[in-house]
């Protein structure tokens, strides 16, 4: 569609929710904050994959459902499609993007691990770090599941970080 | 695919197309049928289908073949013609009629849910009479002309034994024209096989004779003839366990007992002839025909040359064939020969022959648009097929074709058509087409409604069988064939579609269809007289928010009219009509909280509790005790419930909306209650309330009085409302146990226009409960609508008057707290908090009766008056003295002191703790919890800055702002008083000067000078046990005469409220050297004596201590004249500088000329006077903050009238240095020149200081004082006017 | 003309249904776009005889009634848009870009973050296909 969001608000955006449903509403409920984001990313793959499949022909299949996901929504999205895209033929789906935009300018600090001396806090800051990641990658795990179950495809998505920019999410479709 | 002899299809042709008999009798034989109960036809009737014959039998090419089934159906030769339609048509309706009458019975239990994978066979589902019709719709067709198969095979002659001269009878039964029209109009040969039957009745006597005539009627017509003996039992009490006539009598007259005279050989008798005469007779003699037609019909048509022939004949005769039913067909015509070979060809089950014969015919019945001829021929054709079971295409394009040839030729044919689709559907469903099947049905039905409304109904049930079934397709038929049936007033057989079709749309959430649905189910239910089940229909329809207004009434009418007819009214249970809003409901009971106001009530639970806290002894033992105090009088389980307290009210708020446009109305609101009392299980539960709900006036009053009387262990309110379209509203419900037990609420019951009782049980819902235990308890256990009934406490009522609902900040006025306590029993020990002491203090009991204000203003003698005790400061809680016992109707009155403090909105929170008198209740102690907000408008806005007076130490300027934020009100500013003796406060000007009128109106601002001296001994810092006991300094600034009425601000509730103030601010920060100040104001307009307008302030003064050791001041002339025309005018000016330092200083003065270069000064220059300016900001608890920072304080004294250009110059030397010995003061004469007129800000110059320290030893003890340092000037505005 | 539209969610649940007639056929109409869901889920679910091509989001001529068309278009998010129409000369082509409209319409509408899926609000203008 025409319109298009300056990436940098979506970023900020992105952060913002993140750190809201994190820190305010669910400080001590971890879970419970990556359910409602997730929540949200659903709401949001669903309007947007009602949008993005208007004209095209319906998807045969499981496969071209992905597919599409991996292409034309992805580039839809981020402006670039996902890069590996893997499946045992039992039902799940291994989505690699190697330079996922909106981890791009997500970095754990290195000091934050470089510094201290004993690796017991290093390890705390690096879980933590790490967990904040994930908790950002609750939202387009959400996205992806919002629009595969539009397209009538009930799922489970769960995403990981390898290295930083990189991310990889899992689709597991319920059969 | 099963044998198809033995599909349904199968079974229905093979009992359909067989041969016929035509039956010729006397009437002396039907007259000893009769006797039974049934005519010839019927008795042998049963006798004519042979399952398990073996009868060798050869094609017409030699094949031999056996068959083991078999059938004949006899006719009369009276009924050998086409059917009258009329008759046909009644037929089926009185077969439809009792149908229907049969399934009314099931019709009031709900149809069978129909399981949509539907597993089973159609039968489940299907009505049992759908074969009957359908075979009747067969039936109707029979005998066309243009078909073979309904021709007679043979003849069977039937003759009693009665009759005179048997013989001759037998000849003319069949030469006299009785014969069908088909034999005599050479439709078919009318010589065919005869069947000669004597039939001899035993009860006429014995056979001989019949034996006789039989002899000679062999000799006679030859071998075939039979003898029939029946009736051979003499008593008429034969029972048939499983009468063989069930089937084929539909006109016997019930009652009697068929074939009552037919004994068992009778039976075997009658089944040995017939199956002689189809075994030996008849069969042998269609094989023979066959062979005969065969081989004239090869000698004529097979070969290529007959084919050509027949071809150019039939060009050649085409002109002359009348087009409408094509030419006329003897029986002896090639065509009908080849037709009959192929009907006895099928008859006989020998297909192939059959399938070639008709192939061949259909051409020429073509070409000779013979339509009727050619659809009959194609339709056998496509059975032929399927018998066959081999190119199904083929077969359906044949029934197709037949079909619509058979529409074609217009409504004559209606009836083939009909049957030739039925078989077509048959087909069509055995190869599991149900969809097409369906189609087949649609298209079957004609206009004719009765039929089409079946028909439909059966295309319905097609698409439900349908893989996967089309259950959208299924309910649309459905609901057309309720439609059609509604046409033709089959009531019952409407109900049943739309019934089933409800099936499909229940959980659906096309609402509109539904609707339609449900409301033509009530109305037929209605016609019926059914009526309760008409209602409980419409009731599905009556919260049909989305229809139109129009339809909403309508359906509400019907409903009430329905119900009317009724004569009762309905007990509804969940109705929808007026929706409630579960999520809203509220219940609101007082156990030991009371409250005094139903908005003190809805406030938030945390709130009472930290109020509470430090009243109650401590909550968690007061629980304890009190449920072990229960735990003695009740049973243990209910240990968890809530406490309501006998003779009070448990109130439930409950929200209801009404979803339509139109107005209903709604009576006789109340809750379902039951109570146990504990004593006795007395169980008084909502159906005998049921009884008085009936009437519709119910108003709480009322109510109970009734329910007292009726000696009923609870009261209950009712409510009575009308709601507007999709109006809300909100609705307090009320139930009152008189004794004690376990109260449950268990639902809300109201009446919908008089009509209907509607019900809503509250248990599975989640409510949020108004009390600290049920809020508790709400996550705990579900019963949190239970109730363990006490005996009646006291209950101790309050409120404050007169409370005002606005008032202007600053506000002070005498309010009185009244308790009252209705119950005889008394409470004692009150205690009471406050939740805003800064608004709300306590006064003493003498305080009640002084006049305000005047008790506030200064006695000489102060023995009456209150001196405040810190102690009701210093903890929260106001104890009540100890003697304060509330009973009976005497209330207790007690003063308050009210100040607004803040404006804004402001909560008051009054929670009252009492206990009970007598230790045997089950509760000790109450509370009473009162909840007042009020609005405090901003009233005066007050700033105060103080800066040290330049030439005195101990004293400071002050400069008061008020600006009257207010709109409308004026106030008259009455005195300025200065808290703590520390502090002596004394006006700059007289009053009158800078404010002449004493009042200040709205808008307006004022600004006055004061000067604060401080009085204590100048270094020794003192502590602050002087504000304990207040003595204050007071300026009068109100008018003359209202000067020696001041106000004692040391005294209650001033004092009291002031030191609040400290209080609060003791939290922020704390110095010794603050001063207060308490400015009285009173407003004009509102009568002056209740309220007086009070604003505290309480300033922090600069320390003196740290600021520079010089002080100086310039005095001189404030205003003078000068004619600046003659010349500019010289102003002289004296500086005095006063060393407060114990060295000697040396202080040189700087004097710029133009304020811009006292750049290279600043630095130190802010350094000491952040250090003067650090010690002063305003803390003034009026709404706005002025906090001056700038570096240069004086600046923001300056009116904004001057303009500080200097058009003068310092006409003395621009520097000049003297030295000051140590607590000693200098004069420095000063002299400026102005030149034009104006006002002049002296302040730009400095003074720069430096300690000489005597040989340069450091003091040590002044170590921290700086040794040197800068001043800015101070501002000193002069004014030059022009001289005239 | 267009004599009614419906947009059917994916459970068979009217979203939305408006009429365009001035005789209050409503119901006949709701049966029609009711019974039509069976032909569409025939012809999604076995699409050897499903529309001009295999697949399309437009499923082309539903069912002709006596005196109805009934056109049918399928998205990819299992939400059926049908057309009732009365006039019998309509070229696919108009009703294609019709529909195209329309599932844009109702795109939109659905983008819009406070639409609960649903009895949907629309304000949306049709115009003669």
């Amino acid at each position: 569609m025409g319109r298009e969001v300056s990436e940098s608000c979506v970023d900020s955006l992105l952060t913002e929710l993140v750190s809201t449903y994190s820190t305010r509403f669910y400080a001590n409920k971890p879970d419970l904050a990556a359910h409602s984001i997730e929540a949200i990313g659903y709401q949001v793959g669903l309007q947007l994959s009602e949008r993005y499949t208007m004209d095209r022909p319906r998807f045969s299949d499981h496969l071209e459902a992905i597919k599409f996901i991996c292409k034309d929504f992805w580039s839809e999205l981020f402006k670039k499609q996902i890069d590996n895209l893997k499946t045992n033929h039992r039902g799940t789906f291994v989505l690699q993007d190697s330079r996922f935009r909106w981890l791009s300018r997500v970095s754990i600090d290195p000091s934050e691990n470089g510094d201290v001396s004993e690796d017991n806090p290093a390890g705390v800051a690096e879980n933590k770090a790490s967990l904040v990641t994930k908790m950002h990658l609750n939202f387009p795990c959400g996205i992806i599941r919002g629009a595969l179950s539009n397209l009538g495809i009930p799922c489970a998505v769960s995403a990981d970080i390898s290295n930083l920019p990189a991310c990889s999410f899992v689709v597991r479709i319920k059969v | 695919m099963a044998d198809p002899a033995n599909t349904p299809l199968g079974q229905m042709l093979l009992d359909e197309i067989t041969p016929v008999v035509m039956v010729l009798g006397t009437p002396l034989v039907e007259e000893a049928c009769l006797k039974n109960g049934i005519n010839f036809v019927q008795m042998l009737s049963p006798f004519c289908a042979f399952n398990n014959i073996d009868v060798p039998v050869r094609t017409a090419s030699d094949q031999p073949y056996r068959l083991q089934k078999f059938k004949l159906r006899l006719f009369y030769a009276s009924d050998i013609r086409q059917p009258n339609l009329e008759v046909a048509r009644e037929r089926l309706k009185q077969l439809i009629i009792q149908a229907g009458e049969k399934d009314l019975s099931e019709l009031s239990s709900d149809p069978p849910p129909t399981n949509y994978e539907h597993n089973g066979s159609e039968s489940e589902n299907l009505p049992s009479w759908f074969q009957f019709f359908n075979k009747e719709l067969v039936r109707s067709a029979s005998f066309s002309d243009h078909e073979a198969f309904d021709h007679p095979v043979a003849c069977l002659l039937v003759v009693s034994s009665k009759d005179e001269q048997p013989i001759n009878q037998f000849v003319d039964l069949f030469n006299n024209n009785k014969l069908p029209s088909l034999l005599n109009d050479g439709a078919m040969d009318p010589k065919i096989l005869k069947h000669y039957l004597l039939v001899h009745d035993n009860q006429d006597g014995s056979t001989e004779k019949s034996a006789r005539i039989l002899t000679e009627m062999r000799s006679t017509f030859g071998s075939d003839c039979q003898l029939l003996c029946i009736n051979s039992s003499e008593d008429g009490l034969v029972e048939h366990h499983d009468d063989p006539w069930a089937l084929y009598k539909s006109d016997a007259s019930p009652g009697q007992n068929v074939g009552c005279f037919l004994n068992v050989d009778d039976l075997n008798e009658m089944k040995d002839i017939m199956q002689d005469l189809s075994t030996k007779h008849i069969i042998p003699y269609m094989e023979q025909k066959i062979r005969v037609l065969n081989q004239q019909v090869s000698a004529t048509r097979k070969g290529f040359r007959n084919q050509i022939k027949n071809l150019w004949w039939r060009k050649g005769k085409d002109e002359v064939a009348d087009l409408s039913n094509g030419p006329m067909y003897t029986f002896s015509s090639i065509e009908s020969q080849i037709r009959a070979l192929g009907d006895y060809a099928f008859m006989l089950r020998d297909y192939e022959l059959a399938l070639s014969n008709y192939r061949l015919i259909s051409t020429d019945y073509k070409l000779d648009k013979a339509w009727k001829r050619y659809a009959g021929v194609q339709e056998m054709t496509g059975l032929t097929y399927f018998m066959l079971d081999q190119s199904r295409k083929e077969a359906e394009y044949c029934m197709e074709n037949a079909f619509n040839t058979y529409l074609k030729i217009g409504p004559s044919s209606q009836q083939n058509a009909t049957r030739c689709g039925l078989w077509w559907v048959e087909m069509l469903k055995t190869r599991d087409q149900f969809k097409e099947a369906a189609m087949v049905y649609f298209r079957v039905c004609g206009e004719e409604t009765l039929n089409s409304a079946v028909m439909l109904e059966q295309a319905a049930y097609c698409y439900l069988l349908s893989k996967p079934p089309m259950l959208h397709k299924y309910g649309f038929h459905l609901v057309l064939s309720g439609e059609r049936y509604k046409k033709s007033d089959q009531i019952k057989h409407a109900i049943r579609t739309y019934k089933s079709a409800i099936s499909v749309y229940k959980e659906t959430r096309w609402s509109h269809i539904k609707d339609h649905v449900h409301f033509n189910i009530g109305q037929w239910y209605a016609n019926l007289g059914r009526y309760d089940l008409a209602a409980s229909h419409i009731l599905e329809v009556l919260a049909c928010s989305h229809q139109s207004k129009a339809t909403q009434d309508i359906f509400l009418r019907h409903f009430l009219q329905i119900v009317q007819k009724t004569g009762k009214t309905f007990e509804v249970p969940k109705l929808q009509l007026p929706e409630i809003n579960i999520s809203f409901l509220k219940v609101i009971f007082e156990d030991h909280r009371t409250y005094a106001s139903a908005t003190a009530a809805s406030v938030k639970e945390s709130i009472w509790r930290s109020l509470e806290e430090d009243l109650v002894p401590s909550l968690s033992t007061a629980r304890t005790n009190w449920l072990e105090l229960h735990s003695r009088v009740l049973p243990t389980k209910y240990k968890e419930s809530n406490v309501c307290v006998a003779g009070e009210a448990v109130r439930v708020d409950i929200e209801f909306k009404n979803p339509l446009q139109i107005p209903i109305s709604v009576s006789g609101v109340s809750l379902i209650c039951e109570l146990f009392g504990s004593s006795d299980e007395t169980k008084s539960d909502g159906n005998n309330l049921a009884g008085e709900f009936q009437n519709d006036d119910g108003s709480v009053e009322t109510t109970s009085g009734e329910m007292s009387n009726k000696s009923s262990s609870f009261s209950l309110s009712k409510v009575d409302f009308s709601l507007e379209g999709g109006e809300t509203i909100m609705v307090q419900l009320t139930v009152t146990p008189t004794i004690e037990g376990i109260l449950q609420i268990i639902g809300v019951r109201w009446n919908l226009s008089g009509a209907v009782v509607g019900f809503h049980n509250f248990e599975s819902n989640p409510i949020k409960k108004r009390s600290s235990e049920g809020r508790q308890r709400a996550n705990r256990s579900g019963d949190n609508l239970k109730f363990v009934v006490i005996k009646s406490l006291p209950k101790v009522e309050g409120f404050i008057r007169p409370l005002p609902t606005s008032a202007y900040a600053g506000d002070v006025r005498q309010l009185v707290l009244e308790l009252r306590n209705h119950s005889e029993c008394a409470v004692k020990n009150l205690k009471m908090k406050v939740s805003h002491p800064r608004f709300l203090n306590i006064g003493s009991r003498e305080s009640l009766n002084v006049e305000f204000p005047a008790c506030l203003e200064k006695k000489r003698s102060e023995h009456n008056n209150v001196r405040h005790n810190p102690s009701n400061m210093s903890q929260p809680v106001f104890l009540f003295p100890e003697d304060t016992i509330i009973k009976g109707e005497s209330p207790l009155l007690w003063p308050l002191w009210f100040r607004a403090a803040v404006p804004g909105n402001i909560f008051l929170y009054i929670t009252i703790y009492y206990e009970i008198e007598d230790t045997s209740s089950a509760m000790r102690y109450r509370t009473l919890c009162m909840h007042y907000n009020l609005q405090v408008l901003p009233s005066l806005d007050i700033s105060f800055q103080v800066s040290p007076c330049p030439s005195k130490l101990q004293e400071f300027l002050v400069q008061m702002d008020i600006i009257n934020k207010t709109s409308t009100e004026s106030f008259q500013v009455h005195q300025l008083s200065s808290v703590g003796e520390k502090w002596a406060i004394s006006l700059r000007q007289p009053v009158n000067t800078d404010f002449p009128s004493q009042c200040l109106m709205a808008g307006q601002s004022l600004s006055c000078f004061f000067m604060l001296k401080d009085q204590r001994r100048s270094g020794t810092s003192e502590d602050k046990t002087s504000l304990s006991q207040q003595v204050g300094s007071v300026v009068g600034l109100g008018p003359q005469g209202t000067i020696e009425s001041l106000f004692d601000t040391s005294s209650s509730p001033l004092a009291d409220f002031h030191s609040r103030e400290r209080m609060l601010e003791e939290s922020s920060h704390q110095s010794d050297s603050t001063v207060d100040f308490i400015l009285i104001s009173r407003p004009l307009k509102s009568d002056p004596d209740s309220v007086l307008d009070v604003d505290i302030f309480s300033l922090l003064g600069c320390s003196i201590a740290s600021t520079s050791p010089i002080s100086w001041h310039v005095d001189g002339p404030r205003t003078l004249y000068h004619n600046f025309s003659s010349s500019f005018c010289e102003i002289r000016l004296s500086m005095t500088i006063y060393n407060s330092s114990n060295s000697i200083a040396s202080v040189r003065i700087n004097t710029v000329d133009s304020s811009g270069n006292l750049s290279e000064s600043t630095s130190p220059q802010s350094a000491t006077s952040s250090g003067n300016q650090v010690g002063w900001h305003d803390v003034s608890l009026v709404t706005d903050i002025k906090v001056t920072s700038d570096v240069l304080g004086t600046r923001s004294i300056k009116p904004p009238s001057l303009d500080s250009v200097s058009s003068f110059v310092w006409s003395a030397a621009s520097s000049t240095r003297v030295q000051i010995k140590p607590m000693s003061m200098a004069k420095i004469p000063l002299q400026i020149c102005a030149f034009s007129p104006g006002t002049y800000d002296l302040s730009n110059y400095m003074l720069h200081w430096n300690l000489l320290l005597p040989d340069g030893e450091v003091n040590l003890d002044e170590g921290t004082r700086q040794s040197a340092g800068t001043c800015q000037g101070y501002p000193y505005y002069l004014t030059v006017l022009q001289s005239t | 003309m267009i004599v009614c539209v419906a947009v059917v969610g994916h459970q068979n649940n009217p979203l939305y249904i408006e009429s365009f007639t001035d005789a209050d056929d409503a119901l006949k109409l709701h049966h029609i776009v009711h019974c039509s869901l069976d032909v569409v889920d025939e012809q999604v679910n076995n699409p050897k005889k499903s529309g001009p091509t295999l697949n399309e989001t437009f499923l082309g001529l539903l069912y002709p009634t006596e005196n109805y068309k009934v056109y049918g278009y399928f998205t990819n998010t299992k939400v059926k848009f049908i057309l009732v129409t009365t006039d019998l000369d309509v070229r696919d082509t108009d009703v294609r870009n019709f529909f195209r409209r329309f599932h844009a319409a109702y795109v939109d509408a659905v983008s819009n973050p406070f639409h609960v899926p649903g009895k949907k609000i629309t304000s949306k203008t049709f115009e003669k296909g």
